[in-house]
């Protein structure tokens, strides 16, 4: 069975041969091909490249276009910084308040230079290999996309204190969010994952789960044209899901490593996919050995659900992860499959 | 009426305790404004914060640690302290009470270090505090901090490092301090999440104190003044 064929018996409520894993390795391809960060983040052919590097090493059931959110702070003026051993984070926000929204140009998805490269890389890795494993991208929610544009707590201060400004913010920036997920649809990704930090327990309260962030969420999402999966971002999500069940478009979530399982599957109800497992700062310093009893612990507790994914959470893999920890969550499905047997 | 509110809107003290964390937790500010503005006409300002502010947001501090909190609810503790110095500062130029002003201190994030919303937060509280603040923003490199120091005449460095790779960088400032003969007279305090979970941090960058969250670092700033002025070297 290949990747597509697992993910068809998972749509359809099926077992496949085995459990299907996946960890966004995109920073690891460039350790992988020994590419500098810096090509990587900038040459969509360098980022193919480490994605194939990544699927003969370790096989992953999805792969996945950059990651490199601060690219879309970058599409709208901030200033971003890059390391050499790290994914770059916005260092200057292209404005600083709410008012400065107002006379700001949004990025064109088809022609912004960043945009371009992370759709580009996208479309080489779906050429190169999505016939046979579904890809995916991950972008961020419109809720998420001021922090990125005017800073997290600018963006706290306006959505705390200054609810409309914040609500006319979101009606400039959904069309943009929808219009480029549709666009790495069109390009070919299986998946758009959403990060949806501002949805979360971690970042807001109830009253503006409830107020802002799901209302923007339902608009956004309708106007997508595929299947979204919705990102914890940082912090455990479960206890907002109640919130977050039964928006249009969405496929699935992405939950943190703490979160109960049991009681997201009761939440979301049985079509919803889940992927979890062990978050990405924690596999960096973890022993191989204990990676494989958290992935294995988390797989008995999906033992029965068809609908879920062993995911490594947070963030991207980072690229001094022992290779040893990427084989063990991967022996650890295959190992499972076993048992099933 | 919110939880811990009283039916008849008469509020008793241990009410207004309760009514406060409430107002903060819905991320209320102007509510909760109202709760310390009630109090401060009952038992002064200087009482309203030490006795009902500060512990509410201890709790909440507590709970930001422990995840039962929101960065949002964090940000709002933080305004509305900020509110309150405001109001108390207004209250006190009207009586022309001669206002104590401790510092100034310079802040920032070390190099390459992002994460502003800690540091923003300890700025707000120690201005909340009365100290005159300078913050030099994210990722400030060693020297700036030190000649920032000097040209102001501070004797507190503050330096906020979120991720383990950035604190290691404040080893920088330290070997700046030592170079320049200003280690003792000019105290470094460093903070962050970092210096929560790993055990002798604040030691192995050359830190001289470090406090958990922002409601503890006036105190941390005061006590490293007080050393600075002695030229105290205690490490
Ligand atoms: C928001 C956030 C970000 C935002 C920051 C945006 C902003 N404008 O602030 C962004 C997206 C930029 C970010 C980026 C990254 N982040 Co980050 N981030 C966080 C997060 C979720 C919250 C931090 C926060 O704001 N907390 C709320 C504030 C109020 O708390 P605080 O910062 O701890 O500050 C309080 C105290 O520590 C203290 N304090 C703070 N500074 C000082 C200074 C002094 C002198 C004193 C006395 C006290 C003090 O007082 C403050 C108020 O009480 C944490 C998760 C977490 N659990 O902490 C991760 C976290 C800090 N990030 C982490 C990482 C790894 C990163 C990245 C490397 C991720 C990546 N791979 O790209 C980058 C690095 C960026 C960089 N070079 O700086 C890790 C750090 C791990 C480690 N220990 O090494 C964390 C812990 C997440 C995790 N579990 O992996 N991040």
């Amino acid at each position: 069975m290949n990747s597509i064929q697992r993910l068809q018996c998972l749509m359809a409520g099926e077992m496949a041969d085995r459990r299907m894993f996946t960890m966004p390795l995109s920073q690891y391809g460039a350790a992988l091909t020994g590419c500098s960060l810096e090509e990587h983040y900038n040459d969509p052919a360098a980022y193919a490249r480490g994605q194939t590097a990544v699927r003969e090493t370790f096989a992953p059931d999805i792969l996945f276009g950059p990651l490199i959110v601060a690219a879309i702070g970058e599409a709208f003026g901030s200033k971003a910084r890059y390391f050499d051993k790290g994914p770059p984070v916005v260092s200057t926000p292209a404005i600083e308040v709410a008012s400065e929204w107002n006379g700001l140009p949004f990025p064109d998805p088809d022609r912004h230079p960043r945009l371009s490269y992370l759709r580009e890389a996208l479309r080489r890795v779906v050429a190169e290999h999505g016939r046979e494993v579904p890809v995916a991208v991950l972008l961020v929610a419109p809720i998420d996309i001021p922090g990125l544009v005017m800073g997290l707590d600018a963006w706290l201060e306006t959505l705390l204190f200054d609810r409309p400004a914040a609500e006319a913010i979101m009606r400039r920036v959904t069309p943009f969010a929808a219009e480029l997920a549709n666009r790495c649809f069109a390009d070919g990704a299986a998946f758009v994952v959403w990060t949806i930090g501002f949805a979360s327990p971690g970042f807001v309260t109830r009253e503006i789960l409830q107020e802002f962030s799901r209302p923007v969420l339902v608009d956004t999402l309708a106007r997508v044209h595929g299947p979204v999966v919705l990102h914890h971002l940082e912090f455990p999500l479960v206890a907002n899901l109640d919130v977050l069940s039964g928006l249009p478009s969405v496929a699935g979530f992405v939950l943190a490593q703490g979160d109960n399982l049991k009681r997201a599957r009761r939440l979301l109800g049985a079509d919803s996919i889940l992927l979890s497992g062990p978050a990405s700062p924690w596999m960096r310093r973890a022993a191989a050995a204990d990676v494989e009893a958290v992935c294995r612990k988390t797989l008995e507790n999906r033992r029965d659900d068809p609908r879920f994914i062993l995911a490594s959470c947070k963030g991207d893999m980072y690229i001094d992860t022992p290779p040893a920890n990427i084989h063990a969550f991967r022996k650890s499905v295959e190992e499972f499959a076993g048992d099933r047997r | 009426m919110t939880p811990g509110e009283h039916p008849d809107g008469e509020l008793s003290d241990l009410n207004i305790r309760r009514a406060l964390v409430a107002a903060i937790s819905r991320a209320d500010r102007e509510r909760a404004g109202q709760l310390l503005d009630h109090w401060a006409a009952r038992h002064g300002y200087a009482a309203a914060y030490k006795d009902l502010l500060e512990p509410a947001l201890k709790r909440i501090g507590r709970g930001i640690n422990s995840e039962r909190f929101s960065l949002a609810q964090a940000y709002v503790a933080a305004k509305v302290a900020e509110d309150m110095l405001t109001k108390s500062a207004g209250l006190l130029a009207q009586n022309s009470e001669p206002k104590t002003v401790k510092g100034p201190v310079v802040l920032g994030n070390a190099e390459e270090d992002f994460h502003a919303l800690g540091r923003r937060m300890v700025a707000t509280m120690l201005r909340s505090s009365g100290w005159v603040v300078c913050d030099l923003g994210n990722d400030v490199p060693a020297a700036e901090f030190v000649d920032k120091a000097i040209e102001i005449g501070a004797r507190v460095i503050g330096v906020s490092a979120m991720t383990m790779t950035t604190a290691l960088n404040i080893k920088e400032i330290r070997r700046e301090l030592d170079a320049r003969g200003l280690s003792g007279r000019i105290q470094l305090a460093v903070g962050g999440a970092v210096f929560l979970v790993a055990e002798g941090l604040c030691d192995e960058v050359g830190g001289d104190g470090t406090a958990p969250d922002m409601l503890e670092a006036p105190h941390l700033f005061a006590e490293l003044w007080a050393r600075g002025e002695r030229g105290e070297d205690a490490r």
